[in-house]
């Protein structure tokens, strides 16, 4: 980070934090191994129409977010991008294709009651609407870091969400589903899904982190 | 300067580090990634076995002539380092094994 550092101005354009935080995760033999880990599960061909096991690559990127220090986990999952080819490394952090992705977008509501069957994954949610609370004035520099930490409590669960694609002038994340089929409850759709779109708090936590890393690394 | 060699050739055996790219291995991959990779180097003076004594002997007596032998342990990984895994620039993942060494010996 020390010769980072010192090439700032000459780098501007080609500098790309995302890049920065891989190189991080791979200089920690802990980061490296587990980052490795899901990589190589996520990656991994089941047979010809499967793709890779979704089940085991989540499980293996809960892992990965629970045994690695934030220092190194979200600086890779909330680098902050100002060209394509870093945005679209940070869409690729966990893995989209198998981990977000699917062939069919399922219902969001379908995905929600999923969710809330499961205990664990029922709390995280709980979790990630109380301290990500888009409306609310609580939502300020003191709870960013819980909003963080409930986002990222849900990546490898039913409700895993990601940026959308590689804009990195305005980022927009989502969950894999749509409102598309929710009859009467179309509204109730809608808003569940706007917590993650439109959520003013986690995109104001999210560059605030951006930020904030940028200082550290520049003072260290 | 030639002090500074004959220091650099006494150093025994052990493993190095060096940060390089993805791309610099040589492996025929293009990522912009950075990996610390270890390698071994040193000399193995200390290291010689009654083998290598002995191999040498016989082969100096010409008892040996058509095979290629070795008469001196090598600065070699024992183990190697675990898996890395990169995306590339094509925005494809890769896992590689056996890249980078974690231990070092005289075999």
């Amino acid at each position: 980070s020390i010769v980072s550092a010192g090439t700032d101005s000459a780098a501007t354009s080609r500098s790309n934090p995302c890049l920065d935080a891989a190189k991080a995760c791979n200089l920690n033999n802990n980061c490296r191994k587990l980052r490795s880990a899901y990589i190589s599960t996520c990656n991994k061909e089941v047979s010809a129409t499967e793709l890779c096991s979704r089940r085991k690559c989540r499980k293996a990127l809960r892992h990965f977010f629970d045994r690695v220090p934030s220092t190194y986990s979200y600086r890779l999952l909330f680098c902050p991008c100002k060209n394509q080819a870093c945005a679209e490394r940070r869409r690729q952090t966990i893995v989209p294709d198998c981990s977000y992705q699917e062939r069919e977008k399922p219902n969001c509501l379908a995905l929600r009651s999923q969710c809330l069957a499961d205990t664990f994954c029922r709390s995280r949610l709980a979790d990630f609407h109380t301290n990500c609370q888009a409306f609310l004035a609580s939502c300020s520099r003191d709870s960013y870091r819980a909003c963080l930490d409930s986002y990222t409590g849900l990546i490898g669960l039913d409700l895993t969400p990601n940026y959308v694609d590689e804009s990195f002038s305005n980022p927009v994340l989502s969950l894999w589903c749509s409102c598309q089929g929710s009859g009467n409850m179309e509204e109730e759709c809608e808003k569940f899904l706007k917590d993650f779109t439109e959520n003013a708090c986690l995109r104001n936590a999210i560059q605030a982190f951006g930020n904030g890393t940028d200082l550290t690394s520049s003072s260290k | 300067n030639r002090m500074k060699r004959a220091k650099a050739r006494h150093k025994p055996c052990s493993l190095k580090e060096l940060e390089v790219t993805i791309s610099e291995l040589g492996l025929g991959y293009n990522s912009d990634e950075t990996v610390l990779f270890r390698y071994c180097s040193g000399t193995c003076d200390s290291a010689v076995r009654n083998y290598d004594v002995s191999l040498k002997h016989v082969r100096s007596m010409r008892k040996i002539r058509k095979e290629k032998v070795r008469a001196r342990p090598c600065c070699r990984p024992l183990s190697y380092d675990d898996d890395v895994s990169f995306l590339d620039t094509g925005n494809r993942y890769y896992t590689v094994n056996e890249v980078s060494a974690k231990e070092c010996g005289c075999v």
